[in-house]
């Protein structure tokens, strides 16, 4: 095997984390603070993808079409979750984690058909914008320079997350939340409205990877349970609720899949539940988790 | 926890009447029941053995499993496979099906039963993608998403109506020995890992040998539901390991009430028959069924018989309530 092809795939592989990251670390934030595992984060995700196709397609408008229907929908979706987390998961904190996981499935279901009925099945797509549809040489080999704009962007994140968690008052009270709510409430911080705020921020954050990844794939209905199983594997290895661990996570499963793909394309998810299941045995609250008490 | 306590021994007795009754029901009504409701009869029976074995897990031992329909698909492919392919014995091909769900069971539940809580959901959904995946993309081996058809079951189980009782004796067999096991010793430790596992591994039991037992035998059931549906309905599909089918037992068990016997067998008939009706007039059913698991939620908690069971201590005890003052006034 030649080098160029070895770094072709870990470079595919870093863009595919890239990805995954966007979409995880939004699905860790609100299990660290909220603890609640969203089923349907990957619902958002697709559904911020079907929105920005939506108004992308009647703007018309060449360029910043493209930038400006990705930040409208990542707002609306983030209206979204500020409508779920008010009206249904507020009223499930005290209920039983099955419960708030069955909440989260039945608005997967619920989501599921909205897609359906506004767009119907077909699978859509979106051209790659400005400045980012053509190749960039990267040790003289050609790479999609839309792939560096999805690595840049999750970086971008990466290195907004970690100011809001360890470099804010709200990073402070979040961090605090995380590890002791009641003491938190004792403090006189109104916990329902953090919870509130986290949790639109998490669908925000999966409103623009699923608007980002329009241009990276078919938008096509599936693409939420198969994102969500992935992240499932990346916040489990790297440690739900650590930020760190998400980033980790994120660079094995998007590894684990570039070089599974090109070995045996149909085990590319099996390769990936393998890592998971091996690190679920080691350290089953993952690498840079901590374990439940 | 008296209110947490799945029924007990005597009760099944105590109610032998209207278990009697059920069973006159279950064999009179194909006789007058059109042959569209029979198949949902017999469905809603088929689904009622997957919704034990998660029940199993869920209601007896408190892990959530998200991969049911693995062990389900698995199984049903293998029978469909069997039948269709090499022309084997139905009732081997029966056999083979449930040994091939709880020997994956046993290789799942390996990894799976040192994990708790949402960690136990997410690696048996993770499995159960991961299974539905390999069958839905080997086209050259499973049919990919084709799916296996013309699986046809022998002789004079062609018809519906015998077809139906055959499912309903196998029912009633697996649910009399279900009934057993969880009122076993088996059973009460199982009951005793959910609700005091530190207490349970204190007493000497190996948690995880335990678990991976449960694990087996409700693979196994599982398996028994995909083998009696695949020359039931003719045909497999790869839909049937997805991760819906895996969330469809789930939502039975929690509407009809996790905590009783027949709580996952009513939630499962009340899903199925909705199921149909609903697709009578529209096609965004699951919109539908999102709807109802959130009235569920809010609503029911415990579950359609765990709320009806509520109502009625209630009711005892306020008449208790009600004798003993009375008899106090009358002491007085």
């Amino acid at each position: 095997m030649s080098f160029d092809v070895l770094f072709n795939q870990f470079m595919s592989g870093i863009a595919r984390g890239a990805l995954l990251f966007l979409v995880a670390s939004g699905l860790s934030l609100t299990f660290g603070v909220l603890r609640v595992l969203n089923f349907a984060h990957g619902s958002i995700y697709m559904l911020g993808a079907f929105i920005t196709y939506s108004i992308w397609k009647h703007l018309l408008i060449p360029v910043v079409g493209f930038y400006i229907a990705t930040i409208l929908a990542s707002l609306i979706m983030a209206g979204i979750g500020l409508i779920i987390e008010f009206f249904l998961l507020r009223r499930l904190y005290s209920r039983g984690w099955p419960e708030q996981l069955l909440a989260t499935y039945a608005i997967i279901l619920i989501i599921t058909d909205i897609v359906k009925w506004g767009w119907g099945g077909e699978f859509l797509s979106i051209p790659r914008p400005k400045p980012f549809t053509g190749a960039v040489f990267l040790f003289g080999f050609p790479f999609p320079s839309y792939n560096f704009f999805i690595i840049l962007l999750g970086l971008a994140l990466v290195v907004f997350l970690w100011w809001l968690v360890y470099r804010t008052r709200l990073g402070d009270i979040i961090r605090a939340a995380a590890s002791d709510r009641e003491m938190v409430s004792a403090l006189g911080i109104p916990i329902p409205w953090l919870f509130t705020w986290i949790f639109v921020l998490g669908s925000l954050i999966a409103g623009l990877s699923g608007a980002v990844s329009a241009p990276f794939g078919a938008i096509r209905l599936g693409m939420d349970i198969e994102i969500i199983v992935e992240c499932f594997a990346v916040v489990v290895i790297g440690g739900m609720g650590s930020l760190p661990g998400t980033l980790l996570g994120s660079f094995i499963v998007g590894q684990v899949y570039s070089f599974g793909i090109m070995y045996k394309p149909e085990l590319a998810l099996a390769f990936i539940f393998i890592v998971m299941a091996i690190v679920l045995i080691i350290r089953p609250w993952g690498i840079f988790g901590r374990p439940e008490r | 926890m008296e209110t947490n306590q799945i029924e007990g021994k005597g009760s099944l007795v105590q109610k032998g009447w209207w278990l009697a009754l059920l069973i006159i029901v279950a064999v009179v009504t194909p006789f007058i029941i059109s042959e569209f409701y029979l198949t949902i009869l017999g469905e809603a029976l088929i689904m009622s053995l997957l919704a034990l074995s998660f029940n199993l897990l869920f209601g007896y031992m408190g892990q959530l499993s998200f991969g049911q329909a693995a062990f389900y698909g698995l199984s049903g492919y293998t029978v469909a496979m069997l039948m269709t392919k090499v022309h084997f014995n139905f009732w081997l091909s029966l056999l083979a099906g449930i040994v091939m769900a709880s020997i994956l069971g046993l290789v799942i539940g390996y990894f799976c039963v040192r994990l708790r809580g949402i960690y136990f959901s997410i690696l048996t959904l993770a499995f159960g993608q991961l299974l539905f995946f390999v069958i839905y993309k080997w086209h050259d081996f499973t049919g990919g998403d084709d799916g296996i058809q013309g699986v046809f079951p022998p002789g004079v189980l062609k018809s519906p109506i015998n077809y139906y009782f055959f499912i309903l004796v196998v029912f009633i067999f697996a649910s009399f020995i279900f009934w057993r096991i969880v009122n076993s010793p088996f059973g009460y430790t199982l009951k005793s890992m959910r609700d005091n596992p530190e207490r349970t591994e204190f007493l000497g039991i190996n948690i995880a040998r335990y678990q991976l037992i449960a694990f087996v035998i409700a693979a196994a059931y599982a398996g028994l539901a995909g083998a009696l549906w695949a020359p039931f309905y003719r045909s497999m599909a790869p839909s049937s390991l997805m991760w819906i089918k895996s969330g469809e037992p789930v939502m039975a068990a929690i509407l009809g009430g996790p905590s009783l016997f027949f709580g996952p067998i009513l939630g499962m008939f009340i899903m199925t028959f909705f199921h149909a009706w609903v697709l009578g007039f529209t096609i965004f059913w699951a919109v539908v069924m999102g709807a109802l698991i959130l009235i569920i939620i809010f609503f029911l908690p415990g579950g359609i018989l765990g709320f009806a069971e509520e109502k009625f201590k209630e009711r005892r005890e306020r008449n208790k309530q009600e004798i003993a003052n009375f008899r106090s006034q009358i002491a007085d």
